[in-house]
């Protein structure tokens, strides 16, 4: 969560660019249309009636004091106080408007992101680390709803502001204002080199901030190691380098914004004395009036505020362009494997049949697999044994249609997998991996993740299928024990076993294992051993073995090297081939065994 | 990181005094940005002052409009120029006392012994270092800003009353209720934010755990329950963001609404004292400025207010991790280690030790390791072997015993000394974002990453390193780490041997080396550890009979004590438990794949 929040090219874009980007959000935001008519109602309420204020102070003053007739000023100072609480009921409403337009339409992305983010197939997930995806469903949309949320309500009273201002100084006098405006170059120059150069300082600030955090986070990770090799001074001096560059950094931003906001104001008292000189010499000539005057001088002021919020918030949107593009780019990535019309069902046959399959992960130039052929009858027991990189983790990830082969074809049951519903190969075919990845949430939550309509009868059911409900119901809270974090509050074992349960819940036609290759602890062992061997009862299974004992319990194995199936049958078989690959492996293994083995699972 | 911040406490029950021992240090600077600010002040104030003159005296008298003009032009570059050097000093004195405190709890938590790190959670102490420094950056920015705002108030207010007593009073009555509005804005708008924040992060979590077990997710074609969770998250984002929106909307128009109710009475109270002959329409034109002048100052008083409560509570959280006291420290006449003679004899004598109080690891440890001998420390899971090897790195003190090192206690030693004699390499090899050169020379303080490259280069050699490293896009100048080029296991591990070759200890200790590197890779691994075990004291952790079978001898911990002693054959023949405890660490593996 920390680390990614370096600069990237991404974070500048081009007008053109990102002009398209708005619109497509603008687009998105369809749904959210009459919450935003009502946003800006009321913004436009609020700040009109902002305005309105001096025009009755005109009033009193010309029409009132001047003449001397009470009844204009009593007249006056009602309008005023009208205004001002119609101004104040607007202003209420424009906040919750503005937020139900803007979060709505956050909530919409978040979903849609999400949900396209889902659809994607491992291959996406292998080439987008997880926290650059997270950081695009958080950071990025978090960096929107500052725009949503102020952005957008100042952006329009901002403009409103400015817009009205300038119409009604132009109709009190053109002549005023036009005079007061000769400092308006001078405000515009100045915001056009602060938004160049505070986009600059502000992206490098960010650079810093994740460079700082994460060399905060290395040092903490690597407490004990920086420890044991007495180095806890020179990280110390490494540390002061990195934190010193971010006030730096800071102090830029400073710099450039200081220099900034001294300039407008300047200009907006400028305006004032401009206006004041101008009035002088108009009053003289009975041209305007003096209460003309005092109403030029308190509109100057509404003016240049505004100017200045629409200054900073130029880096708002800025960032939020660039955060709704990442976005865009994700949404416009269109997942590899996916459903086409017309795919069926399948059926309750668990043969499966490799047809030369040859596969290549995505970018990258080597096969993991090539022209793989395999048989594996409804009920079969497989196992995938070879060395790292063999390509037995690839098949089974093809065989539960986690990615599609680029040649040849995997069916089930006699369907082409790329025939197949979705949802109903994710019913047939179930995936379990080496380790129990648990969510957060309660023990039947996890249970319930293939199958959440599944009832409390049906937990209890698949729990016993494989022989674990003593061992959850005997837990305090029951199945409804909170699991934390991954899973934390359960051991390695106890994961494992939900896991499987999990399986057993769906009761696929075709299990595909991925063995563990660590140890559990030697009570959950025992356990999970049993559970396993119940739950691949009945069904065509497909285990990438790791383990001896596991090997000997197929009814067939497959030796995979280089991408190729290399040897194809029983233990005894195998082992028999003279100078064969299972041969070596098997033999391997066995020099491996402390001798007097007193716990030998094999046979 | 979002954490929850605690309630606000009243402002008597606020501890102040970390706040005021911080805001002396900084006296200086933060008297220079006060007297800028009152400098500014002054400005705002005669601003007004002077456009009131100019249509009183100019426009509707006869004197010169150019040298009202002309003073009103000045005194616009006298606050234009001193808000921009209020800001700069502002900004600078707010950053300094956040970067100097992040350095001293970063160089705070780093010397902290390996047992509070046990229990720490990186992420609460991540956040020390960030949010909560940005809470009391956000108050110290304030505070030149305030004291000047509390200045201009009296100012005008003094001025208003002087100008015309009976309309100031009608100006300045709504006022004060804008600060109390504001102060309980943010009182009220603290907590809505930090649900947000809270909510906000509960979502991270869910998408952080649906993308991290994609693999699952997709195997058991789980997409609609984890959408399902997402949506929750994303409403009740919705949800609470709108009660936020509905805090801002209650008090923020009210501190809009009541000034004008203060500018509405000016107009009707002055304008009838106007028509009466008791005022000028200047003067009127004067008040309006002057009421409008106020209502920022005192909104953001009200505000500071609430801040600085914040910026309390936060540093006091600070200063609860400055206050730790770090339980590993050297003596006060540290004795020097022997460098002659043979070198590296280890000593462990009646060792007790646990990690928590009542919690036993090491119930009475007898071990005596001769200098350049190699010995095995082999048992179960949790039987105190990684314990041992902590010790004797002085990460924990024995509750009870002593650990030597060549004759001498540890903890007469100079920490830095036993870790500098004490080498060791990891199960898991942590690699610092930085070269591969500079990762090998991590332990070594003499040795310069790029001038040393040979050295460096030999290290690599010995370890079994130097052909991959050659074969990376930059050599020994490739950048590894979380952001840089990553390493497989095996090839993460051969850098940590390298690292230790190039350290030299006297006693190096091989936590588990092997056991996160593919079985099929692990001989390569074996002999850069015989190359580096050769005349050193070695100690050495493993599950594998492979590994174990290296070592000279080998020594069985069970139950909190050294159960046998002897060479691997020599207990696999005779003792039970030995061959109890290797057989549960195979995992009898014909081949690893990930």
């Amino acid at each position: 969560m920390w680390g990614g929040a370096g600069v990237d090219p991404d974070d500048r874009l081009d007008r053109s660019e990102a002009a398209q980007v708005l619109r497509r959000a603008a687009g998105m935001a369809r749904g959210q249309r009459r919450a935003a008519a009502a946003a800006v109602g009321f913004v436009a309420m609020a700040t009109a009636t902002a305005l309105l204020g001096p025009l009755f102070v005109r009033h009193g003053i010309d029409s009132g004091i001047r003449v001397g007739d009470r009844s204009a000023l009593m007249l006056a100072v009602v309008g005023y106080g009208g205004v001002a609480a119609v101004g104040f009921v607007g202003s209420r409403r424009q906040y919750i408007y503005v937020n139900r337009a803007g979060e709505g339409f956050l909530r919409e992305l978040r979903l849609r992101l999400f949900a396209h983010i889902q659809r994607q197939s491992l291959g996406f997930f292998d080439r987008n680390k997880t926290g650059v995806l997270v950081s695009r469903m958080t950071a990025d949309i978090e960096s929107m709803s500052e725009l949503v949320q102020w952005g957008l309500l100042q952006f329009v009273s901002a403009g409103i502001l400015i817009s009205v201002a300038l119409v009604v100084l132009m109709v009190l006098s053109w002549q005023l204002t036009l005079v007061a405006l000769a400092v308006l170059p001078i405000v515009v120059l100045a915001s056009i080199r602060f938004q160049r150069s505070s986009n600059d300082a502000y992206l490098e600030v960010r650079e810093r901030v994740g460079q700082n955090l994460s060399t905060i986070q290395e040092h903490l990770a690597g407490v004990r190691v920086i420890q044991a090799s007495a180095r806890t001074d020179e990280q110390r001096r490494r540390f002061k380098v990195s934190n010193r560059g971010l006030f730096d950094a800071h102090l830029r931003t400073v710099r450039v914004s200081t220099w900034y906001f001294g300039v407008v104001e300047l200009a907006g008292v400028l305006a004032t004395a401009l206006a004041v000189l101008a009035g002088g010499y108009l009053v003289d000539r009975q041209s305007v009036s003096v209460g003309t005057v005092v109403a030029v001088v308190l509109l100057l002021a509404s003016l240049f505020e505004p100017v200045q919020q629409l200054s900073q918030l130029y880096n708002t949107l800025q960032s939020a362009t660039a955060s709704l593009r990442k976005m865009f780019d994700i949404l416009d990535t269109e997942p590899e494997v996916d459903e086409h019309h017309g795919s069926v069902d399948l059926g309750r046959s668990g043969e499966v049949v490799v047809d030369s399959v040859n596969f290549a992960y995505p970018g990258t130039e080597s096969a993991a697999l090539s022209d793989a052929s395999l048989r594996i009858a409804s009920g079969e027991r497989i196992a995938l044994v070879g060395p790292t990189g063999a390509g037995k983790s690839t098949l089974a990830k093809l065989i539960a249609r986690l990615y599609d082969p680029d040649a040849g074809s995997i069916a089930i049951g006699g369907t082409d997998l790329r025939d197949a519903r979705l949802a109903s190969l994710r019913r047939r075919v179930v995936v379990v991996p080496q380790e129990g990845f648990l969510f957060n949430g309660t023990i039947a939550d996890n249970l319930r993740l293939a199958r959440p309509e599944a009832s409390d009868e049906e937990l209890a059911a698949a729990l016993d299928r494989i022989g674990v409900r003593r061992h959850f119901s005997d837990l305090p809270d029951g199945l409804d024990t909170e699991v934390r974090e991954r899973g934390s509050r359960l051991s390695a074992g106890e994961r494992q076993l939900v896991s499987l349960a999990r399986a057993a819940l769906v009761d696929p036609t075709v299990l595909v294992l991925d063995e563990a290759t660590s140890n559990l602890d030697p009570g959950t062992e025992a356990e999970v051993e049993m559970a396993l061997e119940r739950l691949m009862e009945g069904r065509t299974v497909v285990v990438v073995a790791h383990r001896l004992s596991t090997v000997r319990r197929a009814d067939r194995v497959v030796v995979c090297d280089g991408g190729r199936l290399v040897e194809v049958g029983t233990h005894a078989e195998l082992v028999a081939i003279p100078g064969g690959r299972y041969a070596a492996l098997s033999a391997a293994w066995e020099a491996s065994r402390p001798v007097a083995h007193p716990f030998s699972t094999g046979g | 990181m979002a954490e929850p911040t605690g309630s606000i406490r009243s402002l008597r029950d606020t501890d102040w005094s970390h706040l005021l021992t911080l805001l002396r240090d900084r006296r200086t600077g933060l008297s220079i940005g006060v007297a800028l600010g009152l400098a500014w002040t002054l400005g705002k104030i005669a601003v007004p002052l002077l456009t009131q003159a100019a249509i009183d005296r100019s426009i509707e008298g006869d004197s010169s409009v150019f040298a009202w003009a002309g003073a009103i032009a000045a005194a616009g570059v006298v606050t234009g120029s001193f808000t921009a050097a209020r800001r700069h000093i502002a900004f600078r004195e707010s950053r300094m006392v956040e970067t100097l405190l992040r350095e001293r709890i970063h160089d705070h938590v780093l010397g902290l012994h390996p047992g509070y790190h046990d229990r720490a959670q990186t992420g609460q102490l991540m956040s020390r270092m960030s949010a909560d420094l940005n809470q009391i950056q956000m108050f110290v920015v304030m505070i030149p800003l305030t004291l000047s705002h509390v200045a201009l108030i009296f100012g005008v207010g003094i001025t208003l009353v002087v100008l015309d007593p009976w309309l100031a009073l009608v100006a300045l009555v709504p006022l004060p209720f804008v600060n109390v509005t504001a102060k309980r804005f943010s009182n009220a708008i603290h907590p809505a934010v930090l649900a947000v924040q809270s909510e906000q992060a509960q979502l991270s979590a869910v998408v952080e755990e649906s993308i991290a077990g994609v693999r699952v997710v997709k195997g058991f074609g789980a997409e609609r329950v984890r959408m399902e969770a997402l949506s929750t998250e994303a409403d009740d984002i919705q949800r609470v963001s709108l009660r936020a929106a509905r805090v801002r909307a209650r008090f923020l128009p009210l501190m809009e609404l009541l000034p004008s109710l203060g500018l509405v009475g000016v107009l009707g109270v002055g304008g009838l004292r106007v028509l009466d002959g008791a005022m000028t329409v200047g003067e009127l034109v004067a008040f309006n400025f002057f009421v409008t002048l106020l209502v920022w100052p005192l909104r953001s008083i009200g505000m500071t207010v609430a801040f600085g409560q914040r910026a309390a509570a936060a540093l006091e959280r600070v200063h609860e991790v400055l206050s730790v006291n770090p339980a590993i420290v050297d003596p006060h006449d540290p004795v020097a280690l022997a460098n002659a003679g043979p070198l590296g004899r280890v000593t462990l004598r009646d060792v007790r030790f646990g990690y928590d109080e009542g919690s036993t690891v090491l119930a009475g440890v007898d071990l005596e390791i001769a200098p350049g001998e190699s010995l095995a420390l082999v048992g179960s899971t949790g039987s105190g072997k990684s314990t041992i090897a902590r010790l004797l790195l002085r990460f924990y003190d024995p509750d009870a015993g002593s650990v030597m090192l060549d004759g001498i206690e540890l903890r007469q030693l100079r920490v830095d000394d036993v870790r500098r004699a004490v080498g060791i390499v990891f199960e898991e090899t942590l690699l610092f974002n930085d070269t591969v050169a500079a990762n090998i020379a991590f332990a070594s303080p003499r040795i310069d990453p790029v001038a040393d490259r040979n050295a460096v280069a030999q290290a690599a050699a010995l370890a079994g390193a130097g052909d991959f490293i050659e074969s990376l896009p930059d050599g020994y100048d490739t950048v590894l780490g979380e952001r840089g080029y990553s390493l497989s296991g095996g090839q993460r591990q051969r850098i940590a041997i390298a690292r230790a070759v190039l350290a030299d200890p006297r006693v190096l200790i091989l936590d588990d080396a092997t056991s996160a590197v593919d079985p099929s890779k692990e001989h390569e691994i074996r002999s850069a550890m015989s190359t580096v075990m050769e005349g050193r004291t070695t100690i050495v952790i493993a599950h594998r009979p492979g590994t174990i079978a290296m070592a000279d001898r080998v020594a069985l911990l069970d139950e909190g004590r050294i159960a046998d002693l002897g060479t691997h054959e020599e207990l696999l023949a005779r003792n039970e438990r030995y061959r109890q405890v290797l057989a549960a660490g195979v995992s009898a593996t014909v081949g690893g794949d990930h």
